[in-house]
Parts: structure tokens; C-alpha cells; sequence
């Protein structure tokens, strides 16, 4: 992660807010000095070494510090791990995700975590007994970690008392069982000596290693240095595999395997199946959250809000079932250019997604959603079924210059009929319910009753009444696969993939778009997306394309070059390069605009919580009385009515705040890290 | 004798001088070009002759009803002008407003700007200015305007039309880009492409999936407090604001209370009635809306490549055809433009924008007052634009009569 002056201020703004100021200070030393022993971090801070060694062991707790101790030295190098401080930001969103999927209980032990950073798992255990045992005694619920909750998920700091129930994990069973749950969706892995150093050191680790036991008289040709390669991607996947060592062993116990097909995958969330066939987790292995996994969840969630966006809530529902399946066994989005290019003999799992199968999907569905929403209905003549069937085997390239389609110009008269469009709702609802012997039914709810599992087939009768449920759930594939966006390939007969890299590029484009729009307005939009598919434009070609007035244009072209949206280049015509001579010709990169507004969003997150600061500064003598003991937990009773009122409007805006940094974290997501 | 000969000579010359011009006339338009061997080639000249036939070219050209010109090709070569064209030459006072007129003349239908006229001539510019006065005057010429240099004046022969080029076709009228008529034009598009590429049907309210709901956003009215983004506003019709999209589906009752409404829907894949731009061009021509200009399928493929540019529309291929289908169907106003226009007439709506198609996306950023702030660049803690002194924060949160003043010096009662 490249860690530019905005990163910077934002991940030590975050520490600062989770973790309190003396690691926040600590960090933003070490990400602006670099790497550094305890001596000249002595020399940078002017702090005590006994201060910074409290400090380095609350970054070392939360992952937030690599070190690195060379053999035979005094002192470990320490090194700011930027990319684990930036995922602070992004605490409430996984445990929001984890509650949806896994369930409540999950969730509290997902957030135990997050709060204590890494734990072993008998801590874990011990500190859920005792929370179990005083629950039991009191019939009281407990705070679960209010005090950090703001962040984490937004909802407390309510000053509502808390809500009285037991606690959600009942007993040190589940709690096993939410693990191994967890460990198996690898959202969980182990903590393990080489999870403390940096890539870097790392890499250089295991490349010593390579050379000295195969190279041990250096490389020599080609053929060799391909081999080092593959060798050193070999080493850093092995030591990328042992984090997972945890799940390979709950794997291998067989257990897990068998519940998952009896379950096939849908409700691991509310414990359903027996707790006691989990097996006991070793209780000395050090876990911790894996974001990288997060990650792919995370970015399933946001695809299926595109989908959403563009086709219908329906069809993304569908996706995101979909997308589960599909990346169940895809452990991070991107992939490492120096673990996963040379592993072409790593198996499947490591190349690509793989596909999914119709049936599957099916078989995970909820019974509950009914298919027939969401599309809309058209005669079956009226269909194309080759072309909505089209089987791409292979990721589709840009195709250079597609022939021109013939037209035909049929417009047949019946379409003719409904041009007039100022007619009632009613009207239009009557005109096509009754020749509802075709199509799937758009209405709502017609059908929800016809259940029968046939397997869809090309050739059935014409006159078919109604699709049944298979039929439905394919044309919802088939709009995915047709969508400009290209949300779904369709990889062989019932099977089905996506392909993420050009799917999330079209994603980063459009949000891009949305910026654009929003702050240039259509006509922005228009001239950027005109420069996008042309190419570099002369400014004088512009208008005849655009078909806007020329000083606007140029207007409108001035405001986007200043918002870093567009790019002039000055050509000139002949060696004076004579300014009234040149040629001016627009363009825009694409790659140098998503830059700018990775940066303009961790400035614009880095903003929100020092405006935040600042106004804890402004209502600090409010903040202060609502620490005291006795205020605490009864706020509304025990302060003045004007006081209270400030209180909770300090609260709504502490909300607000975080709340809108969440929402920049979705897009430093979707452009940095999807 | 020398002089009936020449006499004798004139005479014959004059009549071979029209048989050659009524000659040509009969042997292409106005464009043609004619070389030397065209002209002997026609017959007219006895003998081939080449000096007579230099001889009755040269008379043809003194009475401008032959125009010389150099062809990369050919060569010399010449064209014929018609008589009434030849008698204003003729009549013209003077040589430089007969050089002045030829310019004129030679640039035909793009016309020619007035500095071009004297650079060419390399006159003096009274002399120039006086010839075009008279030409003026006389309805020989006519000033004209070209999109392309609006500021340039344009000199163009008074009989002519202004080319599709002076004049930038359809979408110009009086040398000015149109723009009420093209935005007019493209709400018409979009609503056809609107209606003919989307199935209109009846939704519930009820969605599926609480298991993949939507990542909770803030809602709409507290992120977009600032006034800007309300005037933006949904474009919705009043019954369905209450529904707002953000809202997580998963907070929407199910059931029979849930009330359905009109939505656009996709159609199924391999929809085979997509319009295609030749469709659109029929429509448009059918309904006689644009009954004084002619708009060609190219005009209409602008107009789509505009709409297509602004997001609106997207272009699906299906099969062979090419057709267009609205981009995000189920955003989409169910309620057609032209009602909204009317809807605005009498009164209603006037707080929203009304332009085609469904409202544009948002994301943290645009929403944030960093997105659209005027002093971003600026702003850093401890300068003189801070997050801690920021206005548009405030704003934001609805913190702008902030409290301070008469609050009470104690928190606790006593």
C-alpha cells in the first residue's frame, strides 16, 4: 500500500481514535521516519523508552506494527503496517456483514476481537466465561464494549441503558463452534511468527533461503531465474499458507466437511446443527481477523448493490447468492504479483473463481423470493434465445471494431399502438395482464404458488403458461450476463462465472461517473465520457460531438481540468510553437482521475474526524460530566435538560461523521482494494 | 481587305463562340471542368484548330462566361458560367469589384470571410470595404454567419444557401447551436427509447433478501442536509417519495398492506425489440415534431451517441441488431417527460430539475462537503481554512446555531 501525506494523517487519526493518542504518535513517527529501532524512535519522539514500549505493544497487539530482528541484533526494527491501521475504518462494515451472514452471536465474538486485537484462544474462552457466569448470576445483560462502540457499530453510545438480555453466547461451546465457523470462512486465521514481519522482510527471507539451499552457486541462464521465481513464489505462498493451518485442520477432521453438505452452505448463522460435534480448538493458537477475506465478502455486498442499482433488486439478489457460492474458496480479491502469477499449477482455486452451476444456485435460494419480480415480460417470439444463450468460454477481450448491425426496420404496428404514452397506469396494467399466457409474469406475486422443479428445456411447447421457478432464476442470470456491465459470464451450458477485473474497472469507472455528475453536472459527464471513448479530441471537435455551445464547453472543460477530470495536451504546429498555432487536444486518463480521488476521499475521511475533534473540543465540558460515574449510563435523568440536549446532538453528529467516513471507505474500497 | 477580313473574322468568331458555349452547357453542369481536348473534342472547331480555338476561349472568358482554372490533373481547364452570372460580372464598375465578386463567387456555398478577401487580393481595405458596399447594395452578396468563426464576417453570393457546414446542420438556427430544440429533442429519444426498452409493470413494495441487504446508508435527508443536493431532489411522482430506495429493503413491510407501484423493469434477455437508431428516426419523423427541418438517420445518431455519452442510454447488440435500451430501468421517472413539462406549467414540481432520465448515483464523496467543496485544496488543519473552523461541516450537521451562549455554567442540577 502506497502510503501517501493523506494516508498518513488518516491512519494515525484512526489510531488516535480507537487507541488513544500515545500509539497514534508513535505510528504517524514510524510511518514518516520509516522503519526505526526503540533508540532513534527515542530520538524522534522525545518520549521515554518505557512510554514507547507501551505504545509499541498496543500497535504490536492490534497488528499495526511489523517488526523485524536480525539475527544476532540488539535492537528489532519496527515498521508501520498502514494498510491494518486503514482497515480500522472499516470495523463496523465487517462486523455489520458478519451479523448478516453469521448472526449475532458471531458478531459479538467478531467485535471481542476487534477489540482485543489478537487473542489466543483460551483468553478468549476465559474472558467469555467469566462474561457468561456474571450474566447468569445478575440475569443482567452487559455492555458490550460500549466503550469503543461507536465506532464499531455505530448504534450505542446511545444513552439508552442498556438493553437487558443474556448475553448472546450462551456458552463456551458456541463460542467453539462461532470459531470454527468463523476459521472456516477463513474470516478467522492464525497468528504466526511471520505474520509480524513485513512483506518486504519476508520476501527477502524466504529468497535467502531459496538461493542458499537451491542456488547455493548463484543463478546462472534464463531457465534458472524462471525456476528462482517459482521457487520464491513457492516459499511466499507457504508462508501465506500456515495463517490457514487452522482451517486445513478443522478440514481435515471431516466434521466440517459433512455438516456443510447436509447444510449446503445457507444457515450457519443460527446454530441450528449440534455445537458438539465441533471439535476443541487448541486452546494456545493465537487467532486474528483476516481481512483480506473480509475483503472479498465485503466486495460481493457492494457488487450486489450494483447490481441492485443497475438492473433491479430482484436480479441482485440472485447475483448475490451467486457471488457467495463463487467466492466461497477465494481468499483475497487481488492477487499477489509475486505469489499467484507463476502458480499456474496451484490448482483451481488459486487462478480464478471457478463457475457455478445453476442448480446450485437454486438449491440456495430462499423459498421466500419470488422470481417472477423484477423482469419484465415479452413474447416468446419476441426473444432472441440464441443470443441470450450465447456461451462465452473465455473472459471476453475489447473487440476492436464490431461491424456495423444491420437494421431492420420493423416497426411493427402494434408497437406503434402504444405510443401514445399519456395514458393511465391501469391502462397499460390491463393491456398486458391479459395475454399473460406468455413471458414471465412481471406482477407481482401471480405465481408464487407454482413450485414445480422442472428442468428448464430448450425446446418446450411455445404455449408454455407459466415459467416455472429454474426458468425464472435463468433469466435473471441471462439479464446479468446481457448487462453492459457485464455482472455475469456465462461460462458453459448452466454454468457461470464473473469475472472481477473488468467487472470492478466498470464499477471504479462508474463511480467515477457519479463524481463527475455530481459535481460537473450531465454535461461534464458527457464530455468525459465522449473523451473516454474517442480518445484525445481537439478542442474544436468537441462541440460537434457534444453538441453544446462552444464557450460553455470550454467553460465546463476548464472546471473539469481544474477538478483533475480532464487533461489538456498542447501540440504545436510547426518549431515557434506558436500558442495561437497549436493544436489543443483534450483527454482523459482515467487511471490519473480514480488517483486524485483516492486521495481527495482519505483527505475528505481524515477531515471528517477532525471536524469530529473539533467539536468534542467544543463540547467538552458536556463530554467530561457524561464520564463521570455516576452520569454514566443514566444520562437523560441525571443532566440538565439544555445539557442533555447538547449531549445528544453532539451524538447525532458523531454518528453522521462516522457514518459518512464508512461511506468513503466504500469507495477508497471499490477503488483501491476490490 | 484587311479589316473585312477581320471584320468577316469577328463575325464567325462570335458564332463559334456561342456554338462552342451552348456546346458545352449541353455537356455537364457548372462544376464540370473542361480541358483543352474536352473543348476540341467537342466538334466545334473546325480542324482542331488550336490557335482559333484560344482565339474563341479567350473571347469566351473576356465575356465571364468561361472561368479558367488550374487542375492538378489536367491542367488548364475551364467551366462555364451562365449568362445572368456573366451579365452582373459584366455590369460590374470596376476591376476590383470584379475580383472582389470572383473571390466571392469562388467560395460558393461556405462563403468567405472579408480579411481573407484582402489578403488575397493584397488591396487596401477602403478599396475592399467599397467593393463589398456595392456589391451590397446591388443584392450581389449577402454577409453570412458560420458556426464555425462566429465572430468572423462572411461574405457569401446572394443567390446561394449557406452550407450544412457554414450553417452546422439541423442543430443550428441563425448560426446558434439550438439548444432548447436539442434538449427538447433528446427528452423525446429518451422517452421513446424509455418506453419501447423497458417493461412497465407493478412492483411491490416487499423485497427479498435480508441476508444481502444493501450496506445500511445514512438516510438520504441527513447526508444530503446541504441546500444544493435538496434542490436536486428525487424525481419522483409525490406518491412514491415516501419509498425511497435507500432505505435498506430490509426495514420495508411485507405482507398485504404492502401497496405496489409502476417501475420499469428489464426486459429478459435477448430481447429481440430493442429500437434501433433507424426506428427512432421513423418515430421521429411520423410524429412531425421537427416540421421544419429535415433530420437525416445520421442527425438522430448524434443525438443517440449524445444520450448514450450522458449515461442514459446504453446500446445492447442482440443478435445482428443494434438497438438501444434506457440505462438503469428501474430508477426510471414511470411518469413521461412531456406530463412532467405540463406537471411544471401549471405549477407542480418546479423545485426539481427537469431533466431526462433517472437521478445520478451518489457515493460517500459526493455526498461529503469535501466533494464539492470550493476550498479543498486549501484546507489543513492549523491554516486558515481548517476542518475544525469549517462552515460547510456545519452546515452540514445542522449545527449552525450552535449553542453556547446561554447555556447554563453547570451540567448537573444542584
Amino acid at each position: 500500500m502506497l502510503v501517501t501525506k493523506p494516508v498518513a494523517d488518516l491512519c494515525a487519526l484512526l489510531i488516535d481514535e480507537l487507541h488513544g493518542e500515545l500509539p497514534s504518535r508513535i505510528f504517524a513517527i514510524l510511518l514518516t521516519k520509516g522503519r526505526s529501532t526503540l533508540p532513534q524512535l527515542v530520538q524522534y519522539t522525545s518520549m521515554t523508552p518505557r512510554q514507547l514500549r507501551h505504545g509499541l505493544a498496543v500497535l504490536q497487539q492490534h497488528n499495526l506494527l511489523f517488526y523485524h530482528l536480525d539475527p544476532g541484533a540488539e535492537f528489532a526494527f519496527y515498521e508501520a503496517n498502514a494498510e491494518h491501521a486503514y482497515n480500522l475504518s472499516r470495523t463496523g462494515k465487517i462486523l455489520e456483514m458478519i451479523d448478516s451472514s453469521f448472526g449475532a452471536p458471531a458478531k459479538d465474538v467478531m467485535q471481542s476481537l476487534l477489540l482485543s486485537g489478537q487473542t489466543r484462544i483460551s483468553d478468549l474462552v476465559a474472558a467469555y466465561q467469566e462474561k457468561i457466569g456474571h450474566a447468569n448470576k445478575a440475569g443482567e445483560g452487559f455492555g458490550d464494549g460500549d466503550d469503543f462502540g461507536t465506532e464499531t457499530n455505530g448504534i450505542n453510545g446511545d444513552s439508552q441503558p442498556a438493553k437487558k438480555t443474556g448475553p448472546l453466547v450462551k456458552s463456551t461451546a458456541q463460542l467453539n463452534s462461532i470459531i470454527c465457523r468463523l476459521v472456516e470462512a477463513e474470516l478467522i486465521d492464525v497468528v504466526h511468527a511471520k505474520t509480524f514481519e513485513s512483506p518486504q522482510d519476508v520476501l527477502k527471507t524466504v529468497e535467502k533461503e531459496v538461493m542458499d539451499k537451491h542456488f547455493p552457486g548463484g543463478v546462472k541462464g534464463n531457465k534458472a531465474k524462471v525456476d528462482l521465481q517459482q521457487r520464491i513464489a513457492e516459499g511466499l505462498r507457504k508462508v501465506r499458507g500456515e495463517s490457514k493451518s487452522l482451517k486445513r485442520k478443522l478440514e481435515q477432521n471431516g466434521t466440517a466437511a459433512k455438516r456443510r453438505k447436509l447444510f449446503a452452505g445457507v444457515s450457519m448463522a443460527n446454530g441450528g446443527h449440534d455445537e458438539d460435534l465441533d471439535p476443541a480448538l487448541d486452546p494456545r493458537q493465537v487467532i486474528r481477523i483476516n481481512y483480506e477475506k473480509c475483503l472479498v465478502d465485503l466486495r460481493n455486498r457492494r457488487l450486489v448493490q450494483f447490481a441492485s442499482d443497475m438492473l433491479g433488486e430482484t436480479t441482485a439478489y440472485v447475483y448475490g447468492v451467486l457471488l457467495k457460492l463463487l467466492t466461497k474458496d477465494v481468499p483475497r480479491c487481488r492477487d499477489d504479483a509475486a505469489m499467484d502469477v507463476a502458480a499456474d499449477d496451484d490448482g483451481d482455486t488459486e487462478k480464478g473463481p471457478g463457475f457455478v452451476t445453476t442448480d446450485q444456485i437454486l438449491d440456495n435460494l430462499k423459498t421466500s423470493v419470488d422470481l417472477s419480480l423484477g423482469i419484465g415480460k415479452a413474447e416468446r417470439r419476441q426473444i432472441s434465445s440464441t443470443a441470450a444463450e450465447k456461451i462465452e468460454p473465455y473472459p471476453i477481450k475489447k473487440k476492436a471494431l464490431i461491424e456495423q448491425a444491420e437494421v431492420d426496420g420493423e416497426a411493427s404496428a402494434d408497437e406503434e399502438e402504444d405510443e401514445d404514452e399519456s395514458s393511465d397506469e391501469s391502462e397499460y396494467d390491463s393491456d398486458y395482464k391479459a395475454p399473460a399466457t406468455n413471458g414471465a409474469n412481471g406482477a407481482n406475486g401471480v405465481n408464487g404458488t407454482n413450485g414445480a422443479k422442472v428442468k428448464f428445456d430448450e425446446s418446450a411447447a411455445p404455449k408454455e403458461r407459466r415459467l416455472d421457478r429454474p426458468t425464472q432464476l435463468r433469466q435473471h442470470l441471462l439479464v446479468l450476463t446481457e448487462s453492459t456491465q457485464r455482472f455475469v459470464r456465462h461460462c458453459g451450458a448452466n454454468e457461470w462465472t464473473v469475472d472481477f477485473a473488468p467487472l470492478m474497472s466498470a464499477l471504479r469507472e462508474v463511480e467515477l461517473d457519479s463524481v463527475i455528475e455530481r459535481s460537473c453536472g450531465r454535461q461534464g459527464l458527457r464530455l468525459v465520457r465522449i473523451l473516454r471513448a474517442k480518445g484525445k479530441l481537439d478542442e474544436k471537435a468537441l462541440p460537434n460531438v457534444a453538441l453544446m455551445r462552444k464557450p460553455e464547453l470550454q467553460q465546463k472543460m476548464l472546471e473539469m481540468q481544474t477538478l483533475g477530470f480532464v487533461h489538456v495536451q498542447e501540440v504545436p504546429r510547426d518549431l515557434k510553437a506558436d500558442v495561437k498555432k497549436s493544436f489543443f487536444l483534450w483527454f482523459c486518463d482515467a487511471e490519473r482521475s480514480l488517483n486524485r480521488l483516492l486521495e481527495t476521499s482519505y483527505t475528505t475521511m481524515a477531515h471528517c474526524i477532525q471536524v469530529l475533534g473539533a467539536l468534542r473540543q467544543k463540547e467538552r465540558d458536556v463530554l467530561e460530566t457524561t464520564k463521570r460515574s455516576d452520569v454514566r449510563g443514566r444520562e437523560k435523568d441525571t443532566m440538565r435538560k439544555e445539557y442533555y440536549e447538547r449531549y445528544s446532538r453532539f451524538l447525532e453528529c458523531e454518528r453522521k461523521l462516522f457514518a459518512q467516513v464508512m461511506r468513503v471507505d466504500d469507495l477508497v474500497a471499490v477503488l483501491r482494494d476490490f | 481587305m484587311a479589316s473585312d477580313t477581320l471584320a468577316d473574322d469577328s463575325a464567325k468568331l462570335a458564332i463559334l463562340k456561342d456554338a462552342l458555349y451552348e456546346e458545352i452547357r449541353q455537356h455537364g453542369s457548372e462544376t464540370r471542368l473542361f480541358t483543352q481536348k474536352d473543348l476540341l473534342d467537342l466538334n466545334i472547331i473546325p480542324n482542331n484548330n488550336v490557335l482559333l480555338l484560344v482565339r474563341v476561349v479567350q473571347g469566351l472568358t473576356d465575356d465571364k462566361l468561361l472561368v479558367g482554372t488550374t487542375n492538378h490533373h489536367a491542367g488548364l481547364a475551364w467551366r462555364w458560367r451562365s449568362r445572368e452570372e456573366a451579365k452582373k460580372y459584366t455590369s460590374l464598375p470596376n476591376d476590383e469589384t470584379v475580383m472582389v465578386y470572383s473571390i466571392i463567387d469562388e467560395a460558393g456555398a461556405d462563403g468567405i470571410w472579408n480579411r481573407t478577401i484582402k489578403n488575397k487580393l493584397n488591396m487596401h481595405e477602403a478599396v475592399v470595404k467599397n467593393c463589398i458596399k456595392f456589391l451590397e447594395t446591388k443584392g450581389y452578396i449577402a454577409s453570412m454567419k458560420n458556426v464555425e468563426h462566429p465572430n468572423k464576417k462572411m461574405y457569401i453570393k446572394a443567390t446561394l444557401r449557406p452550407s450544412e457546414r457554414a450553417t452546422g446542420g439541423p442543430w443550428f438556427t441563425e448560426g446558434e447551436l439550438d439548444t432548447a430544440f436539442i434538449d427538447e429533442l433528446e427528452g423525446i429519444v429518451f422517452e421513446y427509447i424509455k418506453t419501447k426498452s423497458a417493461y412497465r409493470g407493478s412492483q411491490s413494495q416487499s423485497t427479498p433478501s435480508s441476508s444481502v441487504a444493501a450496506p445500511k446508508a445514512p438516510k438520504k435527508g441527513i447526508v444530503t442536509a446541504s441546500s444544493e443536493t435538496l434542490t436536486r431532489g428525487t424525481k419522483r411522482a409525490a406518491t412514491d417519495i415516501s419509498t425511497d430506495d435507500n432505505l435498506p429493503p430490509s426495514t420495508t413491510t411485507r405482507g398485504p398492506s404492502s401497496k405496489s407501484r409502476a417501475v420499469f423493469l428489464p426486459m429478459p434477455a435477448g430481447y429481440r425489440h430493442y429500437p434501433t437508431v433507424a426506428e427512432i428516426a421513423k418515430f421521429i419523423h411520423d410524429t412531425g415534431i421537427t416540421n421544419n427541418t429535415t433530420l437525416g438517420e445520421a442527425d438522430i445518431q448524434q443525438l443517440v451517441d449524445v444520450l448514450t455519452f450522458d449515461g442514459l442510454i446504453e446500446g445492447v447488440r442482440v443478435g445482428r441488431r443494434r438497438g438501444y435500451r434506457v440505462a438503469r430501468a428501474a430508477r426510471q421517472d414511470t411518469v413521461p417527460f412531456h406530463k412532467r413539462q405540463k406537471e411544471r406549467e401549471v405549477g407542480v414540481g418546479l423545485d426539481r430539475p427537469l431533466v431526462p432520465g433517472a437521478e445520478p448515483l451518489s457515493n460517500g464523496l459526493t455526498e461529503a462537503p469535501c466533494g464539492r467543496c470550493p476550498v479543498f485544496e486549501l484546507c489543513e488543519e492549523g491554516g486558515p481554512v481548517s476542518p475544525s473552523n469549517c462552515v460547510y461541516f456545519l452546515q452540514w450537521l445542522d449545527l449552525e446555531d450552535s449553542v453556547s451562549a446561554a447555556a447554563p455554567s453547570v451540567a448537573l442540577p444542584p
